[in-house]
């Protein structure tokens, strides 16, 4: 009898771990594929902001001056966008208009990485930075929501 | 009385059953009891699991990433350890006839150390794996851990599990007494409940809104909703229905007491000859003590009767309550019973304040005449309680009944008296069936760990040995 219930146990929870290991590297692929392309929230993004002034100048090769607010990009912790300023050609101000923030640990990651990752946006003037240690959903979402931006941009 | 008492219980034995049915009895309960386990080691699996399901797989891409993702699972597994040991502690009836009152504590009881080793994994790991991704030593990760809103609650819980776990260690438990160790143990609610907030805000795990958060609802509802059943709810209506009071309190030896209680629709009780119940009598003195006693004959609709030995201060004010004095009980719980039977013949072995409910199982246990040998055993002739009354059942439904009164012999490991030693007496002189009985061991553990010991040794199997110590 204890033999039957050592092997049940082994074999339930064996499945259990497997069914549940499968099924999160399913979410994984998925997930992996909201971030580099923002196809779960673009309904708050795309929208350029009122301030936009890009229809005004488009011969100019590089990006217009205005305010341009990026998609919004879904992560598991939460949603990310970013509103990028142009002037000058040139990025010159990044604010986040909301960040990871599903929990209170995410919250203090975004608080982390936010500074970091606007600080090497302006000093690179691009999204090809390297990723925050720890907040590899919010790096990845905060730069997805700022190329969209950029793009529209024309940049 | 006692002639009342059994004639009554005779009355309303079932008929010997076949030995088939004990067996396919035992089958079933073996079956219950093994899926009992699947469900504790798939539960904690499952705790991890839905963690891996819901995202988790991802997150062991760094040292740090994975450190805490693994640090989460502990917390998980080591949680789901803690339920579980509130669902076994909750004397679930479904439980109780499976395993027992005192296998599902015993289990409870392995898995405190090791639900509070997880915890603590828990704690260290995530410092350790936050602090790394923040870039910091984990030491000084606790300032920012503490800010996370719930963190605070979450540090004193685990604190009190601490306190909780530290006192049921068997070496610290001796220091207290029994009601200062359960007044820490029932911090361990405390400890949950401190516990949850964090769970809630900072893991993000149950706040998914997915399979994961239903689980863990479930899990909850499920652990604290048998202890408010079964723990509170069920034992108050129980004694308000029974309205047991004090009838008579008798000395029958020194320090030995019988207490006979009135009450009424106790057969309603669903009582077994062998099981026990927890006692609260209500007085001043007494109200916030709670004794587990046996019952030593079957109630009748309006009667009940324990047996009590002073062995500690609480016991000793009971055999000072007054007549009159409102009983408050928690049971019938054990499988000391009828209902742990797997074999045709009956062998019983009781010394000193144990034999109680054998007197009682006795009385209620079904089989035909010659099938059960009972031996008593006391290393005094002053601690004969109820002999008397156990020869006169065993008369009367063709029982052997031996006595053995005598101190051990100084060397060896003999249970029995050094003077049937010297005879020749062994367990198989005495119990020439063994093989083919259900074997009831009652009585102090030292004495009874040599008996069990001796009756394993011949070959009998483990479900056919039943066994109760006396002392908490």
């Amino acid at each position: 009898m204890r033999t039957r219930a050592i092997l049940g146990s082994i074999l339930a929870s064996a499945s259990v771990l497997i069914v549940g290991y499968q099924a999160g590297t399913a979410v994984t692929t998925s997930n992996g594929s909201s971030i580099s392309l923002p196809i779960g929230g673009t309904t708050a993004g795309s929208s350029g902001s009122g301030s936009s002034t890009s229809a005004a100048a488009p011969a100019a090769t590089g990006p217009s001056d205005g305010t341009y607010t990026g998609a919004s990009v879904n992560t598991r912790f939460g949603a990310v966008q970013v509103q990028v300023t142009i002037a000058g050609g040139s990025i010159s101000k990044l604010d986040a208009l909301h960040l990871t923030n599903a929990d209170g640990r995410s919250v203090q990651i975004s608080n982390y990485a936010a500074p970091i990752l606007r600080s090497e946006v302006l000093n690179s003037q691009s999204t090809r930075v390297s990723n925050v240690g720890g907040a590899t959903y919010t790096t990845q979402a905060y730069l997805t929501s700022v190329q969209s931006a950029l793009d529209q941009a024309g940049a | 009385m006692t002639t009342q008492v059994r004639t009554r219980a005779t009355n309303s034995h079932p008929q010997p059953a076949a030995t088939n049915d004990y067996r396919r009895g035992y089958s079933r309960r073996a079956r219950r009891s093994d899926l009992f386990v699947m469900m504790l080691w798939a539960s904690g699996a499952a705790a991890a699991a839905l963690f891996l399901a819901s995202g988790g797989a991802a997150q062991f891409g760094s040292i740090a990433e994975t450190l805490t993702s693994i640090g989460i699972i502990t917390g998980l597994v080591g949680t789901d350890f803690i339920l579980v040991m509130l669902v076994l502690a909750a004397r679930i009836p479904l439980i109780d006839r499976t395993i027992g009152h005192d296998r599902a504590i015993a289990v409870h009881r392995s898995l405190g150390k090791p639900a509070l080793y997880l915890l603590l994994a828990h704690g260290v790991m995530l410092l350790v794996g936050y602090g790394l991704s923040s870039g910091i030593n984990p030491i000084a990760e606790i300032g920012p851990m503490l800010a996370l809103p719930d963190m605070p609650l979450a540090f004193i819980g685990l604190g009190l599990l601490i306190a909780v776990v530290v006192t049921s260690v068997v070496a610290v438990r001796r220091h207290f007494s029994y009601e200062g160790w359960h007044l820490v143990h029932l911090l361990s609610y405390v400890s949950v409940a401190f516990a949850l907030p964090h769970q809630l805000s900072v893991g993000g795990v149950l706040a998914d809104g997915t399979v994961q958060r239903i689980y863990w609802i479930a899990l909850y509802v499920l652990a604290l909703g048998s202890i408010i059943t079964f723990r509170f709810a069920e034992p108050l209506v129980s004694s308000l229905r029974h309205r047991l009071r004090v009838a008579a309190v008798t000395e029958i030896a020194p320090g030995v007491t019988t207490i006979q209680l009135d009450g009424h629709a106790l057969r309603g009780l669903g009582a077994s000859g062998g099981q026990f119940f927890i006692w609260r009598f209500w007085t001043p003195q007494t109200w916030w003590h709670s004794h587990p006693i046996s019952l030593s004959a079957m109630p009748t609709e309006s009667t009940a009767r324990i047996t009590i030995r002073e062995l500690g201060a609480g016991s000793a004010r009971l055999s000072a309550v007054p007549v009159g004095t409102r009983v408050s009980i928690e049971g019938p719980y054990g499988l000391f019973s009828e209902a742990a039977r797997t074999s045709p013949k009956l062998a019983i072995i009781a010394a000193g304040i144990g034999v109680t409910p054998v007197r009682a199982l006795l009385e209620h246990a079904a089989f035909a005449p010659g099938e059960a040998t009972v031996l008593l055993r006391a290393s005094t002739p002053e601690e004969t309680y109820h002999w008397d009354e156990i020869r006169a059942i065993a008369e009367a439904k063709g029982a052997a009944c031996y006595s053995m009164i005598g101190h051990r012999p100084r060397r060896g490991d003999s249970w029995m008296a050094a003077s049937d030693v010297a005879r020749g007496v062994t367990l198989e002189t005495a119990f020439p069936d063994l093989a083919d009985s259900d074997v009831y061991l009652c009585g102090p553990t030292a004495w009874l760990d040599l008996v069990e010991a001796e009756v394993r040794a011949t070959g009998v199997r483990p479900e056919q040995i039943h066994a109760e110590r006396f002392d908490w």
